[in-house]
């Protein structure tokens, strides 16, 4: 059995026949490249697969759940730094994605769930005074150069990356879900109606409008590197918080948004990867968002290679061109024509660039005493 | 150049190591010697020095560390590729390795029981390493003490010894047969060479040690052996402060240093003269220690 596939049956609680060392060395590298590690460990343990496991895979276990379970716990304590700063600033304040799972209680999604920032959606017009006041507390914006800060500022759904200066925090601070120029960014009270409080006072999407995130992000992302975390997090909400509601708010919420023929290809490829049964009515209701033919045959192409629990060694000429495609579908689904030209453009003579001097020119120089 | 693919074994990790760069390949089998081997294992990391692409690989090349996909360091000059991987190594191990309660200290140990040395560079660490591993000592660690959490043993992880600018004629002076790798000149930590210990501790690679004392050293060369025995609460302080995965090990590492200092001896030593100090080790500390 391919180690993907041998992937996706341990993520299920199946039993995938006897393995070897050298098997469980290609599963830990992929679900490590896939930052999945902590998360098959939970789920293993969860269905009680642990006792079996060699010291080989419990080791790496361990170390990834640990690192996750401290992420866990920080994120609490700066969400409640941000919600006390921000809170007075803005009448929305939501934590998104990553942050959001943890933040959520007993969401399986977030058990051992990593991400490098913290995504926050507040109200457009309290943007700068938010800027201000996280920049009184230690967040600053990294250096950019003139083009990507006018790309935020313009373009964008959300401002510059702030990183705290002592804990290295990196906070995602966003107005939308997607960049306004796209055309697709919903009007974003829509989804400020599907809001949950947690008991520690945090805002968080409901899980309807979770999912949906989730899924606009995966399914209009013009590169996709964890894509089996991005998967497998659908799946986790899915089997979580199904329910006749569920579905009902969650088909009302794509449709208004304009969202549903994501939803559409979310549910299809949990389906057609890992099995999720998605009910009949749910089906025919997506049914008038459902691709052409053709144009279905493409997206599979593309979403059924970077959807896999995969790693760059063992990537074909296929996955290459699912890349490419995906990176022109990416940037041809959210930037008007004249934008994507002048942006690939700049992307592309700067990849020639790097192909030619070595990938390193465009890095900053900086002193190397980070390095040990 | 295509690429040399080798493993080593260095207990309680095994890594694969790629490289296409030949100084790399060279240094990698005039240390580590029977370590590494051409035989498929069952690596826990899998790293690759390469000479990049493209033009630089032509005009002032550089060598590029990668622990599989990610790059945390800039590339460096190919001539200090070596000493790049062995930080690469080291990254590795504090970045992921949250299992162990892991210490910036060198390890060594007579008889059994084992001494910290936690010090910030400057303090003489790795001279001091050099010596006592060439003169009756069994090194487990040079640069990262792995502590079992709550618990005071040891688990070796035996490396070369990174000596750093004026130390490396003081230890090619001492040693002049021990393997001593290609000098990695103008780094950020001055000129570096790695220095392979000796046979025993190699050998012995997989027995683990029992802490009986933490030692914090201080080179002073215009100074006499100076000992200051530490109280519980600053050798905490200190130790905590040399501890990679402090915040990460979380309420378990905080307790494994806390039991750890109380077991044991805690010094600040200043000292011109190595031998003094492993002198006081041996007739002060170690006979009055009980693992």
């Amino acid at each position: 059995m391919p180690i993907r596939d041998i992937i996706i049956q341990l993520f299920l609680g199946k039993d995938p026949g006897p393995l070897q060392p050298q098997d469980w060395a290609s599963i830990i590298r992929v679900l490590r490249y896939q930052q999945c590690l902590a998360r098959l460990g939970w789920r293993l343990r969860d269905k009680g697969l642990l006792a079996t496991l060699p010291d080989y895979v419990l080791n790496h276990l361990k170390n990834a759940e640990l690192i996750a379970q401290k992420q866990y716990h920080q994120v609490q304590y700066e969400a409640k730094l941000l919600n006390r700063l921000l809170k007075p600033l803005t009448t929305n304040l939501l934590f998104l994605k990553g942050a959001a799972y943890s933040l959520t209680e007993h969401a399986n999604v977030g058990l051992g769930r990593t991400y490098s920032d913290i995504d926050l959606l507040v109200d457009r017009p309290s943007l700068l005074r938010i800027e201000q006041e996280l920049c009184l507390y230690g967040f600053f914006a990294e250096d950019l150069d003139e083009y990507d800060q006018k790309y935020y500022r313009e373009w964008s759904h959300e401002i510059p990356p702030l990183r705290h200066g002592n804990r290295g925090t990196l906070l995602d601070v966003h107005h939308n879900l997607l960049p306004l120029m796209t055309g697709r960014a919903p009007d974003i009270q829509l989804f400020f109606r599907h809001t949950q409080q947690t008991s520690a006072g945090y805002f968080v999407f409901s899980p309807a409008a979770m999912l949906l995130h989730s899924a606009i992000h995966l399914l209009l992302s013009e590169e996709i590197k964890h894509g089996f975390r991005d998967l497998t997090d659908l799946y986790l909400i899915l089997e979580q918080y199904q329910s006749p509601d569920f579905w009902q708010e969650l088909l009302l919420l794509a449709t208004q948004s304009g969202f549903a023929s994501e939803l559409f290809l979310a549910l299809r490829y949990n389906q057609k990867i890992l099995a999720f049964d998605v009910p009949p009515q749910v089906w025919q209701q997506l049914e008038p968002y459902q691709p052409g033919k053709f144009q279905q045959r493409c997206l599979d192409f593309i979403f059924m290679r970077k959807l896999q629990p995969a790693h760059p060694i063992s990537a074909t000429s296929a996955d290459a061109i699912a890349d490419f495609l995906l990176l022109l579908r990416g940037h041809y689904l959210k930037m008007p024509l004249w934008l994507l030209l002048k942006h690939l453009s700049r992307k592309f003579s700067r990849q020639m660039l790097s192909a030619v001097f070595g990938s390193n020119i465009f890095d900053k120089k900086t002193d190397q005493s980070s390095q040990k | 150049m295509t690429f040399n693919v080798r493993y080593l074994n260095l207990p309680p990790f095994c890594f694969e190591i790629r490289t296409d760069i030949s100084k790399v390949a060279a240094n990698l089998q005039h240390i580590y010697g029977d370590t590494l081997s051409c035989t498929a294992q069952i690596p826990d990391y899998y790293l690759t020095l390469s000479a990049g692409s493209g033009l630089r690989k032509y005009i002032r090349p550089q060598a590029r560390f990668l622990a599989d996909q990610q790059e945390p360091f800039k590339p460096i000059e190919v001539d200090n590729g070596f000493a790049l991987l062995e930080w690469g190594m080291n990254w590795c191990i504090a970045t992921t390795e949250m299992r162990f309660v892991i210490v910036h200290a060198a390890v060594l140990a007579k008889d059994g029981k084992a001494v910290l040395f936690p010090a910030p560079p400057g303090s003489g660490k790795s001279t001091l390493t050099a010596w006592l591993a060439f003169n009756g000592w069994r090194l487990l660690s040079d640069e990262m003490a792995l502590l079992i959490p709550g618990t005071n043993t040891v688990i070796p992880f035996v490396r070369p010894i990174c000596l750093k600018n004026q130390s490396i004629d003081l230890a090619r002076s001492w040693f002049p047969e021990a393997r001593f790798s290609s000098v990695a000149k103008n780094t950020h930590k001055g000129d570096v060479v790695h220095l392979s210990p000796p046979a025993d501790s190699w050998l012995q690679n997989t027995v683990s040690a029992e802490v009986v004392a933490i030692v914090f050293p201080k080179y002073n060369k215009a100074q006499q052996l100076e000992i200051t025995a530490l109280s519980q609460a600053q050798a905490f302080m200190a130790l905590a402060e040399n501890a990679f995965n402090f915040s990460l090990a979380g309420a378990e590492g905080f307790h494994t240093i806390v039991k750890l200092v109380e077991q044991c001896q805690n010094y600040e030593v200043t000292y011109s003269q190595v031998a003094e100090l492993a002198e006081f080790l041996q007739q002060d500390v170690l006979p009055y220690a009980h693992p």
